[in-house]
């Protein structure tokens, strides 16, 4: 039987050397009081974010035209939600890599509809509103030609769109029930019972904030706020925190992605920097089964500046002292030997 | 104003952070710190003797 040649990148050496007990326990119980320590400390000195939660009733009392401007392209179906594409609806083929449309695979598992869903059904949930009611049911029945025409002729008049006196002021003479409509849902909306309403359809907790954070992300004021606090994609938004705090540097390279060509000029970047992050996982976690790559420990030397002391010991002498022997370690550290064992 | 509220942070860092920028890259001052404190630990556990080491080598 032949002996199998030791392969440097592969095969583990047995260890003959002494051995030292490690209480691993101990250690541990160290680190957590040490963490649990600094973590207090930290806090005490420098606290931690707490931004108030951005809510439709914020956002309209704050930029109310910004707000009617959004309920209009929500009424016109023609906002960001509107035209998403799944899990919303299917207006649009969504996030594809290459020729696999992986958002249209998946579907509209949350079937939303920007007109309805953001705008008639939460006014006709108000309670004793009779003209509204009568402008709600002049909307319902009109036909789609009808409807495209009054929002034309309204989005042209929005143009010059105001807000006075707690009213959508808007100068349209052939807008129909629409003027009555937008200005209805932003009195609504400032009172902040349109936030309640868009979540009270999913149950006695209404834990679901899908439909209110959509609509808050159609208009300008969510992504202004987070131009200023630098979170957006643009900005390594996502290693980024509110305020002057220390974000999640760790996913600095994943937003790197973001900022680079070909990634920063496709509207499928999300898919397309998910995908190669992928692949770059992949090649970290076969690292032990691709030649070449795998020697770069061994060939980079590093180890040994971990396990200095253990390599200065196996130094010949020079002069002073003596060369331990390789089988009698200085410390257990030596278990990081990865090289051969003299023989 | 509770007892806690004093003392809920000693140095607020509410305010809108600094960001260094640089062609295309932009990062802010405190991840900045944050990375240097890492890499500065990260040489302090390669070069600094490991404790305990003077007392293993009395006991051998």
């Amino acid at each position: 039987m032949t002996k199998k040649a030791f392969r440097p990148d592969v095969d583990a050496p047995r260890w003959t050397g002494g051995h030292t007990p490690y209480d691993i326990a101990k250690e541990g119980t160290i680190a957590l009081l040490v963490v649990a320590i600094l973590t207090i400390a930290l806090a005490t000195v420098f606290g931690s974010p707490d931004v108030p939660a951005v809510t439709i009733k914020r956002w309209s009392n704050t930029t109310p035209v910004d707000f009617a401007m959004t309920a209009l392209s929500e009424l016109s179906a023609t906002s960001g939600s509107a035209l998403y594409g799944a899990p919303y609806n299917h207006n649009a083929v969504g996030q594809q890599l290459g020729p696999l449309q992986l958002a249209k695979w998946v579907g509209v598992r949350i079937p939303i509809n920007a007109v309805n869903d953001f705008v008639i059904n939460p006014l006709e949930s108000l309670p004793n509103q009779g003209a509204l009611a009568t402008d709600l049911q002049q909307w319902k029945q009109a036909s789609t030609s009808q409807r495209n025409g009054w929002i034309a002729d309204y989005t042209k008049a929005a143009a010059h769109l105001s807000f006075k006196s707690g009213n959508v002021v808007v100068t349209a003479a052939n807008a129909g029930p629409v003027p009555v409509l937008i200005n209805d849902l932003t009195q609504m909306a400032r009172s902040g019972a349109l936030d309640q309403n868009l979540v009270s359809h999913s149950g006695f907790y209404t834990t679901d904030y899908t439909l209110p954070l959509l609509f808050i992300a159609d208009g300008s004021y969510l992504a202004n706020l987070a131009d200023l606090q630098h979170l957006k994609g643009t900005q390594w938004g996502m290693m980024n925190e509110t305020g002057s705090y220390p974000g999640q540097a760790w996913l600095w390279l994943y937003t790197f992605w973001y900022q680079v060509p070909p990634f920063s000029q496709s509207g499928n970047a999300d898919v397309l920097v998910w995908g190669f992050m992928m692949a770059l996982t992949a090649l970290l976690l076969l690292i032990p089964f691709i030649p070449g790559l795998r020697s770069i420990p061994r060939w980079s030397r590093v180890y040994r500046l971990i396990w200095s002391e253990h390599y200065r010991g196996l130094q010949p002498a020079s002069g002073q002292g003596t060369r331990p022997s390789a089988d009698r370690p200085a410390t257990s550290r030596a278990t990081g030997d990865i090289t051969r064992p003299e023989a | 104003m509770y007892w806690y509220t004093a003392v809920a942070a000693l140095v607020p860092l509410d305010h809108l952070g600094r960001y260094l920028h640089w062609h295309w890259l932009l990062i802010s001052v405190a991840n900045l710190a944050v990375i240097a404190i890492m890499v500065v630990t990260f040489l302090a556990a390669l070069l600094l003797p490991f404790p305990g080491r003077r007392r293993r080598k009395e006991n051998q």
